[in-house]
């Protein structure tokens, strides 16, 4: 019959062997935690340049197409006035009309075109309408205008809403190796109720772990 | 006395660890609050800054729409007033017999005139109910306007302080998680040297170790209250 201290010697053997796995496990669990929040800071990180980018051209466009409405502006209240100089009984003033259309005109016209030229950029109540410019433009730098920072965020929300889970995991992983610990240090007859409790917990936290990847993982649609 | 099957170097030590799991839940439930409370801080820091970003491009759309619409009001008031001196111009030259300047004038009045109903069938301040006078005597409404005009802007700095405000809130709440962690590993500490010291020593590290737990649950509890 074995002696209960040899008995004893191979359940901590048995313990050691189990202390090295779930140590694997906590480090490996703590690693996916921390790179999980990476992910999720590198794609805030990402979205906000993308935000920058994106403001940026809008900016631009928005400046564009206020300008090019200054134009046009300009170009409709000239063209007003000019023709009634042209309708005028007055030659003088025929002859410099005249003048004004020829030489003046087209350079005010190119300027002002496609808002000044192009009736279906007049709103019902008559003005400019800037915003269908505006919108234009962006369509044309659509490379820059067409970043979604929201889909970045929204991205490294999952992140952020899977490590928030998997810290349960890792920590119940954590706290079933100081168990393991306990019961290495721990005499016979306790040694076996913490090693128990120690077991029970690292497993539910390896199941929870690995359920919640899987879970987010179908989530992300394939994406670790 | 001794309760029977139980020696007295293991006395009390059932006490140690069932204070030792107590500190272990207490320790996973900080732990999960402070992870909980830097995602929430990092979402917070993380709008804050898209917000800044949308509010000075917003003001920068805003310089460029009030530029415009000023500009055009401007040229509707110069042609009008232009229109208003070569009439009056005009009807002098009447009254002094010169027809022919009586006649440049009213054209040129007409002219100006023509440029000026252009100028306020474009412009937004003389044209718009919201803010256009109720005649061209009057200034339009530029209380309105302006404040129309910086609504978008100041809602979204309005959202970009809220937000940052949040952050603030939640990073403090996330530093005073691990300095409530920290207390509990103190705990852990004394609890260990409790398990493996004798009983009458062992109950004064546990009494110690107990303070500490109760420091931590009151400081946790305040922290989620506040």
């Amino acid at each position: 019959m074995e002696k209960p201290k040899e008995k004893n010697n191979r359940l901590e053997v048995w313990i050691a062997v189990l202390i090295a796995l779930v140590s694997l496990t906590t480090a490996l669990a703590a690693w996916r935690t921390a790179s999980l929040g990476s992910k999720a800071g590198d794609l805030i990180y990402q979205g906000l340049l993308d935000a920058v980018k994106r403001q940026a051209t809008a900016n631009e466009d928005w400046r564009t197409a206020y300008e090019e409405a200054g134009y046009a502006r300009d170009y409709l209240i000239t063209l007003d006035g000019l023709i009634v100089q042209e309708n005028s009984t007055d030659p003088a003033s025929q002859e410099q009309a005249a003048q004004l259309r020829t030489y003046l005109l087209p350079g005010m016209k190119s300027l002002a075109t496609p808002l000044g030229t192009d009736p279906s950029y007049l709103t019902p109540q008559g003005w400019l309408s800037v915003q269908k410019r505006f919108d234009q433009l962006e369509a044309q730098s659509s490379d820059l205008s067409s970043l979604d920072p929201l889909a970045s965020f929204s991205l490294a929300d999952t992140y952020y809403a899977e490590q928030r889970w998997l810290v349960v995991g890792t920590i119940l992983i954590a706290v079933s190796l100081f168990w393991l610990g306990l019961s290495q240090l721990s005499h016979l007859r306790s040694r076996i109720l913490i090693l128990v409790l120690g077991v029970i917990v690292y497993g539910f936290g390896l199941v929870w772990s690995l359920g919640v990847e899987a879970v987010f993982f179908i989530l992300r649609g394939g994406v670790l | 006395m001794n309760k029977p099957g139980i020696s007295i170097p293991e006395r009390g030590k059932t006490l140690v660890l069932v204070l030792i799991l107590l500190n272990t839940v207490l320790v996973a439930a900080v732990s999960a609050l402070q992870v909980d409370a830097n995602i929430r801080a990092n979402q917070a820091n993380r709008d804050s800054q898209y917000y800044a970003v949308q509010a000075t491009g917003s003001l920068i759309q805003t310089g460029a729409r009030s530029e415009y619409d000023l500009n055009t009001y401007s040229k509707w008031l110069t042609d009008t007033q232009e229109a208003l001196v070569a009439e009056y111009s005009a009807m002098q030259r009447q009254a002094a017999n010169d027809q022919q300047g009586f006649e440049a004038l009213t054209l040129e009045s007409q002219i100006y005139q023509a440029r000026a109903n252009q100028a306020k069938s474009l412009s937004v301040l003389m044209t718009d109910p919201a803010y256009a006078p109720a005649s061209d005597q009057v200034p339009p409404d530029m209380d309105t306007y302006t404040k129309n005009l910086y609504s978008y802007s100041n809602e979204l700095v309005q959202k970009q302080n809220d937000a940052s405000g949040a952050y603030h809130r939640w990073n403090n709440k996330s530093d005073s998680y691990v300095a409530v962690l920290t207390v509990l590993a103190v705990a852990f500490f004394l609890l260990g040297i409790a398990q493996m010291a004798q009983p009458g020593v062992r109950f004064l590290f546990s009494s110690f170790a107990i303070v500490v737990i109760g420091i931590s649950i009151l400081w946790t509890l305040i922290l989620l209250i506040f």
